[in-house]
């Protein structure tokens, strides 16, 4: 028999080339996973055989990760580049994925037409377009691939027992484990046993004359005829499961993951969260929603029971917690590690043949039969229409999805940072991204200086990132308050890093930045904000790291490709035969158990069509509930929601199509209104929780409660605002706000300040700084310091002044130590210190110790922390003295000392005032420090406070700030005998530049407050400006 | 540090094959050192010679203050030589030798003494910048050195030369323990010392030493503004006399400065300004009604300024307020200012909401053409009696219990 060349597979490989191959150049990068991949293939790209990486998280293992991808990359990458390797890779990958199906399809329906439709049907398939195109999951793709390659060899070998076929399944699984370790484990599971049974059930068949008469003794008769196959494939297939990337679980065994487990979309609740639905359940699954009842009816028949089972669980799993099935069975462990949105792409992989299946039956066979008999023919073309027409917008729509909701920041040129950092010797620091999203893999890729930060989490090592659950530092602000809490220790100290500079690409995070000490460069030429933070050691040329055996080396470098290579001359063979016809082959075992495709169950037409209408009128409600949801006009709530939606997202033109258009306010008028309010709220602000409340309601007015939760980079803001609304033919308006209308006193006016430039190395050169470059460090005084215990919480806190002439950025550095000297405690000063003084400015600091935040994982995450809170260290003994370092280092930048306090109203509780911005720049974020006193003018507590608003030039802003009202505050020692500057004591520099120093001078201009325990208190200013002039 | 065991081992394999070879032949001695030099140049050609009666080349152990080596000798005419390589012959210091022969233990050392020559200045000088008022000092380091970067011999002078304003001064110090030094001291006037040295008619490049302020005397303030009237929307400025320090010398620009400033209610405001050429200047908008302010400056723990007082005249007598027919808008206004003209727009109006003698709402307002009004929504004041109190530049009118 002169067998025929395989046209439709062809034609499907050549259209997925066509389709996957051109579309990856504009979706693959912006997936979430691509560039780690390729950080990863970087990585081997230059040190094949030495996995510790120093780049990320102060150094990783990339045995923490099956290799065979990244190392293919990275062999791809010495041709052309690894982007090149990069998509090469993918469109591997596009290949084995259609083969695989094909194949697949064959073993399960025995019927090469069949297995052709589901070849081309695979291409467009939503499951694997979203899983390569929106999340990049390369690795997981071609494991899944090969996956399905290995089955008919093992089927084959069950079935004949042939030695060939266990070599060629084993070889397979080989390659799958060294792409990615939770295919075949779980593959194991839901395709490998679903498989052995229906091999069961063909021999058992071979045996009895039909379908009808295996019964459970004659399954059984056939299982242990099997037995010893099954048990040696079954074996063997573990060894090399364990085998083939022995390294990678010796380090999972000793470096277990001992995480807070990060949430992630598809364990959400699908009905309560529509975008993880849509995205985890509904895109996956797709068209194949309609075929449900088929997929499960065919997998349900006698032969592939086994399947039907499979199918169920990997139906179940992949709901995530919608219900509280997935986590029952997988355990709590298990349920927080893994993500389910694996199991609904193998679910719907495995429905692919039965697509295929329905596809031929409804296009050529009994179903088309059926239909056109029972309805007409009108009506089949009409259905076949509207299938083909949902599938195509969905691989259409799935495909788009990155494009109209991209997950990533715009594309950021990486040049000018990698050529920043390779000069002056920038990378002898680590660095941090804010705001790049996965494009920081790409970065770290193209440079050797390290990061802080990374982007595979289950690599991480310091407890602060481990013990929080976040992914990245980078996108913390997308992580609520526990990101933001995690960053501000990073930034607060980043000497324990060696963290000197950021690149910021969101100025969310600016605010907190300059707050915590950093100071800003000039911007580079692709828009990124480059912040600095002065006195910060470089990185030690020899770093930690935890070394493994160098066998173990040799073995990561090599098997995962010597598996590659064995598999290829195992399989060539085949290959050879199928696509060239060398010779004329035996026909597969699999394809004597066809199926008879002539009648098809009307039951089930009917049952499709039932399904169908349900599944279009849960739909239509669905898209009934969005759009009255989504109407902004609706409800006094949906267009309060609306407009806040609106006013977080900046869009300015769709907020003011919610006011009331009666009030004559132009979008222009309105525009300008908002343009010139900045401050913290206005600009930094992300909204976080929103909670309406309808106080009063008429049929056309009514007034709404609305409080709100902000999240800004330095601490977290409720407001309860009141709105009116009105309703106007029959839509619901906001009205709109009073304007400030205060007119600032000068039209234009000057205003004469001392500038700075510090010129660095004045000759250049590569050599090291030459030491008439080298600026003295700027002399400080500590004029106090004492050790406060307030509740259960310690801190330091004082006053310090720069005695020098030069401007001095301040980093202050305290430690507490017990009786016995031990040292307890160490932190630096975070925002309560002016760190920017200038010649003879006096700033107080507050040093809070803070511990690592829930530092036992096994602590409850409190559900409202506050990054302004923070979680104080615990002690086990009990701190009695205190060491203080204060370091001063040149720096002409944020000097600005305008805010002024123009009013003060003071009561036994607030203070309440206004703040007067005296000079040229707008301040964005004003601050007060206030210091507070005892009756004898002794220093006790350092507070402070965020005025949400901005304060434009020449014009006023109010504050108010509630006293503190306990007293638990104890001062346990003012002992100043360990305070050092710049590395000298405090006592000798303040003898030698201030002799006569006149103690208290200032104490006189204290504000006397009404207050039980404070009975002084002074106010210090500090400004934020935003956008220099 | 992996270079460490194969030194070793090749140390050990050459005293190996030495011990063999002694082994080997009958060995009769009789070594004689012909050098009589103890005293070298560095970078000459340096090498001892030793007579010898056989054939036997014993090595020679050499060590100075860098390192240590083994020579091998030449032999010709019964002259054992060893010659130094350039490590060790350009290099100052004492250098120890021992011949490595069993029978003969000859050992002894010599002493290599730099180049007369300046080649380089090696200069350290810190800190950059001094306090003024002849305390404070910088030091000087120079350390010349021969071409070989041997500094030269003790003893040796170098001169050093400083320049300060007009006047210009040299002097000698000398070599000491291979460096030479001088502390310079300031003066009582700001500004720059240069520097340089000379050793061996070979100059230095120049250095320079800032010598800054030292810290600020008391100084005056005074006060400048265009009218005495508080209408809230005028700018006072304030500025301090020249701040000097002791020497009279005016302060460095960026110098900071508190000015704290106490009203009626003994409250005390702040503003602060920033020195240029000694003087700093500092604002602060008007009151909004009248007040009297006392004002003092400071430079913490330094120096302190006189206190002045400031008085600020009503600018706003009174104002009228209406009720429209619901109660439900309140209009103030208008509000004159000191010639009767309109309040310029910003003025803060408050309206004080009492509800049963309780305060439950205070709104605020600004003036706008003089006047402004209260809309009260009944959504948020529902149908009652309410007592309304309406402030403004500090002059308040109260309305009892009026009906909504």
């Amino acid at each position: 028999m002169k067998e025929k060349s395989n046209k439709y597979l062809t034609v499907a490989i050549l259209i997925g080339l066509a389709f996957h191959g051109t579309s990856i150049f504009f979706t693959l990068e912006e997936t979430y996973d691509a560039l780690t991949h390729l950080f990863f293939a970087d990585h081997y790209a230059n040190s094949w055989f030495e996995p510790w990486n120093y780049k990320w998280y102060t150094g990783f293992t990339v045995m923490s990760y099956p290799p065979l991808v990244h190392q293919a990359i990275a062999a791809f990458s010495f041709i052309g580049g690894l982007k090149f390797g990069l998509f090469t890779i993918a469109i591997i990958s596009v290949i084995l994925f259609i083969t695989g199906v094909y194949r697949f399809s064959l073993l399960i329906t025995s019927n090469k037409a069949i297995a052709d439709y589901a070849a081309i049907l695979s291409i467009f398939s939503s499951s694997f377009v979203e899983t390569l195109h929106l999340f990049g999951q390369l690795p997981s793709i071609i494991g899944i691939s090969i996956l399905m390659h290995a089955l008919p060899e093992i089927y084959l070998w069950l079935k004949t027992g042939k030695y060939r076929y266990l070599f060629t399944s084993l070889s397979l699984i080989a390659v799958t484990v060294t792409s990615h370790h939770v295919t075949p484990i779980f593959g194991m599971v839901f395709f490998v046993f679903p498989l052995i049974g229906m091999v069961i059930m063909d021999v058992s068949r071979e045996q009895v004359d039909s379908v009808k008469a295996i019964t459970i003794r004659v399954f059984l008769n056939s299982f242990f005829k099997l037995f010893k196959r099954i048990i040696s494939f079954g074996m063997s297939s573990l060894v090399i499961i364990i085998g083939c990337i022995l390294p990678y679980w010796i380090n999972s065994k000793n470096n277990p993951i001992t995480q807070v487990p990060i949430p992630h979309g598809s364990r959400d609740n699908f009905l309560e969260i529509t975008s993880s639905g849509l995205v985890f359940f509904l895109i996956p699954w797709g068209v194949l929603l309609i075929l449900l009842p088929y997929i499960f009816y065919r997998y349900y028949s006698k032969r592939y029971l086994f399947f039907g089972l499979s199918i169920t669980i990997l139906f179940i799993l992949g709901t995530g917690g919608t219900t509280f099935i997935p986590k029952f069975m997988l355990g709590e462990t298990a349920y927080n590690i893994l993500t389910l949105d694996r199991f609904t792409l193998w679910a719907s992989i495995m429905s692919l043949p039965l697509f295929g299946e329905f596809t031929y039956r409804f296009a050529q066979g009994d179903l088309k039969t059926l239909i056109q008999d029972k309805f007409g023919a009108i009506y089949h073309r009409t259905i076949g229409g509207m299938l083909a027409g949902l599938f195509v917008f969905m691989t259409v729509f799935t495909m788009s999805l990155g494009y109209f909701r991209p997950s990533q920041p715009q594309q950021i040129k990486t040049l000018p940072i990698v050529n920043f950092l390779n000069q002056d010797q920038h990378d002898q620091w680590r660095y941090m991204t804010l705001g790049f999203g996965d494009q920081m893999a790409w970065l770290s890729a193209q440079t050797n200086a390290l990061s802080v930060d990374g982007n595979y989490h289950s690599a991480r090592r310091l407890p602060e990132l481990t013990t929080r659950p976040i992914e990245r530092l980078e996108n913390s602000k997308f992580k609520g308050l526990e990101g933001i809490g995690s960053l501000q220790q990073f930034l607060t100290t980043p000497e324990k890093y060696h963290l000197k500079y950021i690149f910021s690409n969101d100025k969310f995070y600016d605010p907190i930045l300059y707050f915590c000490g950093w100071q800003r460069l000039p911007q580079l030429e692709n828009g990124i904000q480059v912040w600095e933070k002065l006195n910060v050691p470089p990185i030690s040329s020899i770093l930690p790291k935890e070394d493994v055996a160098t066998w173990q080396k040799l073995f990561w470098g090599i098997i995962p490709f010597l598996t590659v290579i064995i598999a290829f001359i195992l399989n060539i063979q085949w290959l050879w035969i199928r696509a060239l016809k060398a010779k004329i082959r035996t026909i597969p075992d699999y394809l004597n158990f066809e199926n008879n495709y002539g009648s098809f169950s009307k039951r089930l037409l009917k049952t499709t069509h039932i399904w169908s209408v349900f599944l279009a009128v849960t739909l239509c409600y669905g898209i009934y509930k969005f759009y009255i949801k989504n109407d902004a006009h609706h409800s006094p709530e949906n267009t309060i929601l609306a407009y806040y939606d609106a006013l977080d997202f900046k869009e300015f033109k769709k907020a003011h199509n919610l006011i009331n258009p009666e009030s004559n306010m132009s979008i222009a008028q309105y525009m300008l209104e908002v343009s010139v309010t900045d401050g913290l709220l206005n600009s930094y602000a992300k909204l976080d929780a929103i909670d309406t409340k309808v106080t009063h309601k008429t049929d056309s007015l009514a007034t709404i409660k609305v409080n709100t939760n902000w999240i800004t980079p330095l601490e977290k803001i409720s407001k309860t605002n009141y709105k009116s609304l009105i309703k106007l033919n029959g839509k619901w308006y906001i009205q709109p706000e009073d304007i400030d209308l205060d007119l600032p006193p000068d039209q234009l006016y000057s205003d004469n300040s001392t500038g700075y430039f510090n010129q660095g190395r004045r000759r250049i050169t590569t050599e090291q700084t030459h030491h008439e470059d080298v600026l003295k460090q700027p002399v400080l005084e500590i004029l106090s310091a004492k050790l406060i215990k307030r509740d259960n919480s310690y801190a330091l806190i004082g006053e310090i002044q720069n005695i020098d002439n030069v401007p001095a950025d301040v980093v202050l550095n305290g430690t507490l130590y017990n009786d016995d000297d031990k040292e307890l405690a160490a932190f630096n000063a975070k925002y309560h210190v002016k760190h920017k003084l200038l010649p003879k400015e006096v700033t107080s600091f507050k040093i809070n110790f803070e511990g690592i935040a829930w530092s036992k994982i096994q602590d409850s995450i409190p559900k409202t922390f506050n990054p302004d809170e923070f979680t104080p260290i615990e002690f086990s003994e009990q701190p009695t003295k205190f060491n203080l370092q204060v370091a001063g280092n040149v720096s002409g930048s944020d000097l600005y000392k305008k805010a002024t306090i123009s009013d003060l109203n003071i009561s036994s509780e607030v203070i309440s005032g206004k703040l007067f911005n005296s000079g040229l720049e707008e301040i964005t974020i004003p601050q007060l420090l206030i210091t507070y006193y005892d009756e004898n003018k002794n220093m006790i507590w350092v507070d402070h406070l965020f005025l949400e608003e901005g304060i434009r030039q020449q014009r006023q802003q109010a504050f108010e700030y509630l006293l503190l009202k306990d007293n638990n505050i104890n001062i346990i020692t003012d002992d100043m005998e360990n305070c050092f500057v710049n590395g000298l004591p405090n006592e000798d520099i303040s003898n030698k530049i201030v002799p006569n120093r006149i103690k208290n001078q200032t104490h006189v201009a204290l504000q006397t407050i009404d207050h039980p325990n404070y009975k002084f208190i002074k106010i210090e200013t500090n400004s934020y400006i935003g956008n220099s002039n | 540090m992996t270079l460490k065991p194969t030194y070793l081992l090749i140390i050990a394999l050459v005293f190996l094959s030495f011990t063999s070879s002694v082994d080997e032949s009958i060995i009769n001695d009789d070594i004689q050192l012909l050098t009589t030099e103890t005293e070298f140049e560095a970078g000459s050609t340096i090498g001892l010679t030793f007579s010898t009666t056989n054939a036997s080349k014993p090595n020679l152990y050499l060590s100075n203050s860098y390192g240590s080596t083994i020579l091998k000798p030449h032999l010709e005419n019964s002259i054992l030589n060893y010659q130094l390589p350039k490590t060790f012959s350009n290099k100052t210091g004492m250098v120890n030798w021992k011949l490595l022969s069993d029978n003969t233990a000859l050992s002894g050392k010599f002493n290599i003494h730099s180049k007369q020559d300046v080649s380089s200045m090696e200069t350290y000088l810190g800190p950059p910048s001094i306090e003024a008022g002849e305390t404070d000092y910088t030091m000087l380091v120079v350390i010349p050195t021969d071409i070989y970067d041997n500094p030269l011999k003790d003893s040796t002078a170098v001169s050093v030369k400083h320049q300060f304003l007009e006047n210009e001064s040299k002097d000698v110090i000398y070599m000491k323990n291979s460096i030479s030094y001088k502390n310079i001291y300031s003066e009582s006037k700001t500004g720059r010392i240069l520097i340089s040295s000379e050793c061996l008619s070979k100059n230095s490049k120049e250095y320079d030493v800032n010598i800054m302020p030292a810290i600020p005397t008391d100084f005056t303030i005074t006060y400048n503004r265009n009218h005495e009237y508080a209408d809230g929307n005028q700018i006072t400025s304030f500025s301090t006399s020249i701040i000097k320090d002791k020497y009279d010398n005016i302060v460095s620009d960026g110098t900071y400065v508190d000015f704290f400033i106490t009203n009626a209610s003994n409250h005390i405001l702040k503003t602060s300004g920033i020195t240029i050429n000694g003087i700093a200047k500092a604002k602060m908008i008007h009151p909004d009604h009248k007040e009297n302010w006392t004002v003092k400056a400071f430079i913490e723990g330094m120096s302190e300024s006189d206190s002045i007082s400031l008085i600020y005249k009503q600018a706003v007598l009174d104002f009228q307020v209406a009720f429209s027919e619901d109660n439900r808008t309140i209009s103030v206004g208008p509000l004159k200012s000191f010639m009767n003209q309109m309040i310029p727009d910003g003025l803060e109006v408050k309206l004080h909401i009492y509800q049963n003698d309780k305060k439950t709402k205070t709104l605020f307002k600004s003036a706008f053409e003089g006047y402004t009004s209260f809309k009260l929504n009944s959504n948020i004041f529902p149908k009652n009696v309410y007592t309304f109190k309406i402030e403004t530049a500090g002059i308040q009118k109260t309305y009892q219990n009026i009906k909504l």
